[in-house]
């Protein structure tokens, strides 16, 4: 790795967190209730507090940007680990199935709590902190059920993962839907909201509940960054170098699993960050994944903080799901990206 | 007699449902260039890459200097044995002097820097297999016999007394496949490389190799040193051709310099009754 690779990487990271950091600006300062930038770091140094300033930042605002960050770094870790492992410039953890297994859990969950979990408020803390233990189940059966049926002759056959991964994403969302029709109208609204991705109603209990898979998941990866760069050669050169392929392989899927894991059961199903961030890392920074997977969260954080500021304003005082935004900036680029692997 | 490198005791394998080969025993002797030869399917592939355990076997054993493989832990035999598969493949964007530094994983304790030593052990890479030219660009930007010189040398990178070279001439034009091998030949004796390759051109096993392994039908028809092989009535059971050897009298080692399928002789071809 040479050292202007190095620069570059520097570079593109404190860029990224200026961004950042303007966009959750924008977003802190900006919305039904708007605030001046002296009115923000007043509250937030808790300089002269007042009773609404502090309820709209600490209890509204301020969980939601940390929430979508966290979320945003999740995905575009996790994307990065799931394009890497299967060597396919096109997977993303939705396509394998894993968002869904993970989200048809999270239904479940729901529908047997009946729906306080998506219900702010410190009573309920319990199932909240269940929520990504739930999602893991989910995502881990999905991955297992995806594992086994991709898994021939001693290997992870990386086409059968990603055929597996569309049949198996569907299985699981066409059970979701079973179940959020069988919920009370209500309840139906809201895990259809929830399903599509959203996190208006964040508190800083869905933070605890997430913060630590993040904690401990993420260091794993990025320890085991440097491996990704090995494992896109083919598969005899990686053996022949002395690499355990399907261990470090799997540590690695597992580890990505938790992580989408805890952002699903945050935020529902978000897609294409995992798809869209890699890609844009990757032009940011190059092929080094020990640079790509920081960058990738680093950009994964801006979009879903961008697409969550847009979702609350566009048609404000309605808000409509951060998933949709996303999904509606992700198509196109999908299909760029399509044609550009064509060409 | 000189001792075994790599021994194989009652090897079998294959893909999935498929048995490639079953119960082989072999023995490459240490210090010497071994090619395997045979028709397309016989298994030289199958065989090398189980050797150098990319491929699992079904059964058996391979044992590395008499130690069972299986006893010993993948990058522990990294450090023995290097295998240029195939159909190499990486990144485009990729450096050449990158991808040979991958080879360098086997001795890396931390993920860090590459050691002085690293350092050292990748520039005679380059330098031996003359690639040290293009070290600063991408793969992209190489030609096939470039390339495949850049993963020989990340295979040296290695560091390894066994090297196992799976076709490393195929695809390449007469020059470059002539310069692996002089390259794999110079290992050979300055360095005391043991190497087993598979080659499809039976006049380069030859001129290169103090030993060759005929195989057909997943089973080993016979082996010995190119004198014994390149012969009428062995070809003629391992390839269905009817071979015209001579001796070259540059390298003294024999050289097939014609030949023609049985088949066509049986049927009277066009081509049964030319030789």
């Amino acid at each position: 790795m040479h050292k202007q690779d190095r620069n570059r990487f520097f570079m593109t990271i404190s860029g990224l967190f200026a961004l950042i950091c303007f966009a959750g600006y924008i977003h802190i300062t900006n919305g039904t209730f708007d605030m001046s930038v002296k009115d923000v770091v007043t509250t937030l140094l808790r300089m002269n507090p007042n009773h609404d300033f502090d309820l709209v930042i600490f209890e509204f605002r301020l969980p939601r940007i940390v929430i979508a960050a966290l979320v945003g770094l999740g995905l575009g870790v996790a994307g990065t680990v799931v394009q890497g492992v299967t060597r396919n410039g096109l997977a993303d953890p939705g396509i394998l199935g894993i968002n869904a297994g993970a989200g048809a859990a999270i239904v479940i969950l729901m529908f047997l709590f009946q729906m306080q979990v998506t219900v702010s408020g410190t009573s309920n803390w319990l199932s909240i902190l269940i929520m990504p233990v739930f999602g893991f189940v989910g995502g881990l059966v999905a991955a297992i059920i995806i594992y086994s049926i991709a898994w021939r002759n001693g290997k992870l056959d990386t086409e059968r993962l990603i055929l597996t991964g569309i049949a198996i994403s569907s299985g699981f969302g066409a059970l979701s839907m079973y179940i959020s029709l069988k919920m009370r109208e209500g309840d139906f609204e809201m895990a259809t909201v929830w399903m599509s991705g959203s996190i208006y109603n964040a508190n800083w209990l869905f933070i605890v509940a997430m913060l630590p898979w993040l904690l401990i998941l993420v260091p794993v990866i990025y320890r085991k960054a440097y491996l990704l760069d090995y494992l896109q050669l083919e598969e005899a050169s990686i053996k022949s170098l002395g690499i355990r392929v399907e261990k470090e392989k799997s540590i690695l899927l597992l580890s990505s699993i938790g992580v989408i894991s805890a952002c699903v059961s945050v935020s529902g199903s978000i897609s294409f960050i995992g798809l869209m961030a890699p890609h844009i890392a990757r032009q940011l920074v190059g092929i080094h994944h020990r640079y790509v997977i920081p960058t990738s969260g680093a950009v994964g954080m801006l979009l879903v903080v961008i697409s969550d500021y847009i979702a609350k304003t566009v048609f404000a005082p309605a808000e409509i799901p951060v998933g949709i935004v996303v999904a509606i900036l992700g198509v196109p680029y999908f299909l760029y990206l399509l044609v550009k692997s064509k060409a | 007699m000189v001792e075994s490198m790599i021994r194989a005791e009652q090897l079998t394998s294959g893909y999935e449902k498929l048995t490639v080969f079953s119960d082989l025993d072999v023995a490459i002797k240490k210090g010497h260039i071994t090619t395997i030869i045979g028709p397309n399917g016989c298994g030289k592939s199958t065989l090398l890459k189980t050797i150098g355990r990319i491929l699992k076997q079904k059964n058996g054993d391979v044992f590395l200097q008499e130690k069972d493989m299986k006893s010993i832990s993948t990058k522990a035999i990294a450090k023995q044995l290097a295998l240029l598969s195939q159909n190499p493949e990486a990144p485009l964007q990729l450096k050449v002097e990158e991808l040979i530094s991958y080879g360098r994983f086997p001795h890396r304790k931390n993920v860090g820097k590459l050691s002085s030593k690293d350092k050292q052990v990748i520039e005679w890479a380059m330098d031996i297999t003359r690639t040290t030219a293009f070290r600063d660009r991408e793969i992209a930007q190489l030609s096939g016999g470039q390339r495949q010189k850049v993963w020989l040398a990340m295979a040296l990178a290695q560091e390894t007394n066994i090297l196992l070279l799976d076709e490393p001439t195929t695809y390449l034009d007469l020059a470059h496949q002539l310069e692996v091998l002089q390259i794999v030949e110079r290992l050979n004796k300055e360095h005391q490389c043991t190497i087993i390759m598979v080659l499809h051109d039976i006049n380069h096993a030859a001129r290169f190799s103090h030993e060759l392994i005929a195989m057909k039908a997943g089973e080993i028809v016979t082996v010995g040193s190119p004198n014994e092989i390149l012969e009428k009535d062995v070809l003629k059971e391992v390839f269905h051709i009817n071979a015209r050897i001579m001796i070259d009298p540059e390298n003294g080692s024999p050289v097939c310099f014609g030949y023609d399928t049985l088949l066509a002789q049986e049927q009277g071809g066009p081509y049964g009754d030319n030789g």
